[in-house]
């Protein structure tokens, strides 16, 4: 869509929204970026913000209301991107649209109830009530005018349907292994039990029909990307970057509030969408489409950096992983139990992709641990890798290790003959191999900056 | 010209062509049961209102089977990190919770409330065809034993959701037997409601009493027909997704599965064409209702019927073109999208012109609250909230936040409970001394409204908070920290108060009876009504109506009461006993009950146990079924036995005006000699002129 289009559709968008007022929110966004005390003052400087505008009681309460918790990483009001932004410039309006004729109606029930009341132990007083049983013209008008209410969201709706769900070319350049390329800005993104795996092509351009005609084999497999991580997608701010969204197993739905609307992953098809961050920061999400057993435990997060830090992200994700050599280490030893229990299921580049051929699990895959330390989540988004200290989170790590159905439920364990596993199944490690793996897992990828840790805390 | 009874005849019937019509016994064997007393009764009967009643009752059992589940649900999500139930038993859980809610419970109290009145209100002696009334609630009831016994054998119930989107719902990903009980459950139900829908079209459109135009039917009936007709023609929709469902998981079909070249979107097309129009079919009864308990309260006629009927018409169209609006994130094209967001927009339109109605009917009314008017303003107030809230999600760019969120659950229990079951509930207060011939206490009948108000917006309320703080659906348990905690333990507190309420209406059903002995009868009219069935004692006898009245407008029964003097003021020409039927008629003949339509319906969960766990069991089942279609058509139309008192009556077209009228005798097949509404009548006086 041209750039004059766009712009006069997002003006009418604002205008016909009480446009809002754009210097103060993005400074509270700003301020809310690792901060844990942002959300709060965001809140503040968006009731500051609505109180101007005419109805601002109304939407006050709502946000009171939605703002009752003291954290709500998820919440859709606290929209990061100008995507989530122009869906709620929408929702407000309505909103408020609605709040005012459910005011009405709920006071003319009121009114009429104190009115017209005849209390129950008294008789009937005087004469019958008129018997009116009709008006046409009342009632032509009070179809016709809900019809021009509806009509009016209906033209504000289309104008910013058409708005999110157009995209843009925003090619940016990127060094992968000393070469520049040329990369539009566009994430696979693909849903299994019970986790998200996120595939950069920054060397190939992959379209939806490349993935389409592979989606045909019955394996599952993508084509082979430059960069692939679970749970959480690393994406740069000020970029609007494309989505091409898809399953391996069931239906599943990617969303993260605060920077767009959500689209399911169906197996069989690559649906488009996009994300986009103002600014740096860690974006939760959640599946949203009931995927079984561990629906609820299914997260994942959007980890937004500057172009400059996604370079610095994209050389680290390029490095395979370092070996340790030292026979007497417990990471060495973890490398051991890696080999002889994990690297059927799992890659650590460096280590078992020569001869690594998908994992033995229903999807095909389980997440790649090449640069697992460089995360702040496991186990599908569910729990903090690191404390908020800094330390290594190993006491949830140990019990993910240790019996993964007992912290998140999966069906990978007592499998009936010829059904393969649906989550990680219970390895039967002793404690000592549990301690020696979790070495060897620390190890992997370059540790998240402290910024990063704190904002991936939800408590 | 009023129609009498014609006197008791003794003797044989004769027919047209002279030949006596003497019951006889097919094979030797075959009769007809007599009915009586006990369970032999209800277990026979063809009686519009005993099978009603058994609607309602199994309704009520499954409302509390439902209710214990919400109740396990809240009680998993009342903290974060809830161990109340395992995933996998929450999963079933919540998933029948809405099987049990939408089939088991709303469709079959709609359905109470279609077979009782439908009759009562278009002035008929019963439905077009009773026996087939009978196999409706037997199926619909086999199939709700068959869905609910998955817990027991079937090694618990569906983990799909009850909307069980492939390839979710697939062998791979739900390998025990809750989705086949699920499939095949809710195919033996769908078959109860499809005969029921045709039954109950036919019964409206060819039964009515002389004069009883359709525009003169009440909007009750109005809104329960156009029910019957979405029921008609969604049923097909989701029978045929059930049936390839349970193809690909019993035979390896492969319709859905994506391995295979099958297709998950095709399923949720199918299961929304029909999901859709199932939101008006149970919303519509409910509709209904309001349109009749309103005016009544009010003491003024519904205003704009017209503008109700047209616009409950309208609904039952345009529903037909919004089902994508459920799947605005599956996937489909943008295309797609803003075409189904434009129609979801507009459908709010006739909704809102019911509601504007009915405020427009209590304005300068006099408003008596009972209990059955506050349950229905409270419907009014409450489905307005659940529509506003439609329409927030109707513009689909704000959908993507919202749908499988918190906040779609809030908005449709909105729907379904603040105005499908606040609004039957209140018709149960209305119509229950014309049913069971006492009131329920008023006081009592209060205090459940106010704790099932309040109740209600406690626990649904805040799920509009919740979902729009990101809260996701189906979720088994949630986190601390993202701030669920509250609002969560609110709407937990509030749905025990919605249990309490559910008990306090129980409470005042069975205290009521205790006390109504004490008690005047209600008499015919309690509530100074409108429509025709105030007009019969109540209970009802079996026989409805002891003359079919010759109805000469809308609101007859208002009318056979109240006359307008010379300036237009509302004069009192008749109290309601004195213009009441006392309901003495004897020997009206009535269509001969039958087990056989219970055989038929036994047959089928023994067909369905078969296909899941061995073909074989599927021989008995099929031997039951057919014994019950053959047995049903060789049937006497009537006790060979009993003492013949019929009419004269004959056959079809009584009134020789070629056309089938509600004064044409009735039955379907055999007991059509049965059932005979009218004497002979001259042409034309169907046509309901003046009275003479």
């Amino acid at each position: 869509m041209s750039d004059p289009v766009r712009s006069l559709i997002s003006r009418a968008a604002r205008a016909a929204v009480f446009s809002r007022s754009g210097s103060l929110r993005s400074r509270a966004a700003r301020a809310a970026v690792f901060s844990r005390s942002g959300s709060l003052r965001s809140r503040a400087a968006r009731a500051a913000g609505f109180s101007r505008r005419p109805l601002g009681l109304v939407l006050g309460l709502v946000l009171v209301l939605a703002g009752c918790a003291q954290d709500a990483e998820l919440d859709t009001f606290q929209d990061r991107s100008e995507t989530a932004r122009q869906i709620n410039d929408l929702m407000y309006p309505v909103l408020i649209v609605a709040g005012v004729v459910l005011a009405l109606v709920c006071g003319a029930i009121l009114w009429l109830a104190v009115k017209n009341r005849v209390p129950a132990d008294k008789d009937y007083e005087g004469e019958f009530p008129t018997q009116v049983s009709h008006n046409n013209r009342l009632e032509i008008g009070w179809t016709i005018g809900p019809a021009v209410i509806m009509t009016v969201i209906a033209v504000a709706t289309l104008i910013t349907h058409v708005a999110v769900n157009s995209t843009e070319a925003n090619a940016i350049e990127v060094q992968v292994d000393g070469q520049t390329e040329t990369w539009e800005p566009r994430v696979v993104v693909v849903g299994q039990q019970w986790w998200w795996e996120y595939r950069y092509y920054l060397t190939r351009d992959i379209t939806t029909e490349d993935l389409g005609k592979l989606g045909e084999d019955a394996d599952w497999e993508l084509p082979r990307a430059d960069i692939v991580t679970a749970g959480q997608m690393v994406i740069p701010t000020g970029q609007e970057v494309e989505l091409i969204i898809t399953s391996r197993d069931v239906i599943h739905s990617h969303w993260i509030p605060a920077l767009n609307g959500k689209k399911d992953a169906v197996p069989g098809l690559y649906t488009p969408w996009k994300l986009e961050a103002d600014e740096p920061g860690v974006y939760f999400g959640q599946c949203t489409e009931f995927c079984g057993l561990s629906h609820s435990r299914m997260r994942m997060q959007a980890v937004a950096v500057t172009p400059g830090d996604f370079q610095d992200w994209i050389d680290a994700q390029m490095d395979e992983a370092t070996m340790p050599t030292d026979e007497d280490t417990a990471e060495y030893r973890g490398m051991e139990v890696f080999t002889n229990y994990c690297a059927s299921c799992h890659l650590v580049t460096g280590l078992n992709d020569g001869d690594y051929n998908g994992a033995e699990t229903y999807s095909g895959s389980a997440p790649d641990l090449t640069h697992f330390a460089g995360r702040t989540t496991f186990a599908g988004g569910l729990f903090n890798l690191y404390n908020p200290d800094g330390s290594l989170n190993d006491d949830d790590l140990a019990a993910w290790i240790r019996n993964p159905n007992d912290v998140k439920e999966n069906y990978a364990d007592d499998l009936p003959e010829g059904s393969l596993p649906r989550g990680m199944p219970d390895m039967g490690l002793s404690e000592r191999q549990i301690s020696d793996v979790i070495a060897l897992l620390a190890t992997l990828g370059p540790r998240p900056t402290e910024a990063q840790i704190l904002a991936t805390e939800v408590e | 010209m009023t129609i009498t009874e014609k006197p008791v005849t003794e003797g044989p019937l004769e027919l047209e062509s002279g030949r006596e019509a003497i019951a006889e016994r097919p094979l030797g064997v075959l009769t007809r049961p007599q009915g009586g007393r006990g369970w032999r009764d209800w277990l026979s009967t063809v009686d519009h209102k005993k099978i009603g009643i058994m609607y309602g009752v199994s309704a009520m059992v499954f409302f509390v089977v439902g209710g214990v589940e919400a109740l396990l649900i809240r009680l998993q999500l009342a903290v974060p990190n809830g161990g109340v139930l395992s995933a996998d038993v929450y999963n079933q859980v919540f998933t029948m919770h809405g099987v049990t809610m939408v089939f088991l419970f709303i469709m079959p109290l709609a359905a109470a409330f279609a077979n009782y009145l439908i009759p009562l209100q278009i002035g008929a002696r019963d439905v077009a065809f009773p026996r087939l009334n009978a196999l409706s609630y037997w199926i619909w009831l086999s199939g709700a034993i068959f869905l609910n016994s998955s817990w027991i054998v079937g090694g618990g119930g569906a983990d799909c959701g009850w909307f069980c989107y492939s390839p979710n719902s697939g062998l791979t990903f739900s390998p025990s037997h809750g989705v086949d009980f699920y499939a095949i459950g809710l195919l033996i139900a769908g078959i109860a409601s499809l005969v029921s829908a045709i039954n109950l079209i036919v019964t409206c459109l060819n039964m009515r009493a002389p004069g009883m135009d359709l525009f003169r039917m009440p909007v009750l009936t109005w809104m329960l027909l156009i029910t019957q007709f979405l029921l008609l023609f969604a049923l097909p929709v989701i029978t045929v997704a059930l049936f390839l469902l349970m193809f690909d998981r019993l035979f390896d079909a492969s319709f859905f599965n994506p391995d295979m070249g099958g297709d998950p979107l095709l399923w949720q097309h199918l299961f929304w064409i029909f999901g859709h129009p199932e939101v008006y079919i149970i919303i519509l009864p409910a509709f209904g209702v309001v349109s009749e308990v309103i005016p009544t309260f009010s003491r003024k006629p519904i205003f704009g019927y017209t503008f109700m009927v047209f616009s409950g018409i309208a609904i039952g169209f345009m529903g037909w073109g919004v089902w994508a609006h459920h799947m605005f994130v599956s996937g489909i094209g943008p295309i797609s999208v803003a075409a189904f967001s434009l129609s979801t927009m507009f459908i709010a339109v006739p909704t809102g012109v019911k509601v504007l109605n009915w405020m427009a009917t209590m304005w300068g009314g006099q408003i008596r609250f009972t209990t059955a008017m506050l349950f229905a303003v409270g419907t009014v107030a409450m489905f307005t909230i659940g529509g506003l809230s439609g329409v927030t999600h109707a513009i689909a760019p704000a959908d993507t936040q919202q749908t499988d969120t918190y906040y779609i659950v809030a908005h449709f229990h909105y729907v379904i409970f603040g105005g499908g079951v606040l609004g039957l509930i209140g018709g149960l207060y209305f119509w229950w001394p014309k049913i069971f011939g006492y009131m329920l206490n008023e006081r009592r009948g209060k205090i459940n409204f106010w704790l099932m108000l309040i109740g209600f917006n406690l626990t649904f309320g805040p799920m509009h908070i919740l979902g729009l703080q990101g809260m996701s659906r189906r979720i088994d348990t949630y986190s601390a920290g993202f701030g669920f905690e509250f609002w969560n333990l609110v709407a937990t507190v509030g749905s025990f108060i919605i249990a309490l309420s559910v008990a306090a209406l129980f409470h005042n059903v069975w205290k009521s009876k205790r006390e109504a002995a004490d008690l005047p009868p209600p008499g015919p009219d309690p509530w100074d009504a409108r429509s025709i069935e105030w007009m019969i004692p109540s209970p009802v006898p079996e026989h409805n109506f002891d003359e079919v009245p010759t109805v000469d407008g809308l609101d007859e029964w208002w009318h056979r009461k109240y006359g307008f003097d010379d300036d237009g003021k509302v004069v009192q020409i008749a109290t309601a006993e004195e213009a009441a039927q006392d309901g003495s008629a004897e020997g009206v003949h009535l269509p001969a009950p039958s087990f056989w339509p219970l055989v038929l319906a036994v047959g089928l969960p023994l067909i369905g146990y078969g296909l899941i766990f061995n073909l074989w069991l599927c021989v008995p089942g099929g031997l039951l079924v057919g014994m019950g279609i053959f047995a049903w058509a060789l049937e006497p139309v009537d006790d060979p036995d009993a003492p013949h008192d019929h009419h004269d009556d004959d056959d079809h077209d009584d009134d020789g005006d070629g056309t089938h009228d509600s004064d044409d005798s009735v039955g379907d097949g055999p007991d059509e000699l049965a059932l005979a509404a009218a004497a002979p009548a001259t042409p034309g006086d169907k046509q309901g002129g003046a009275r003479s």
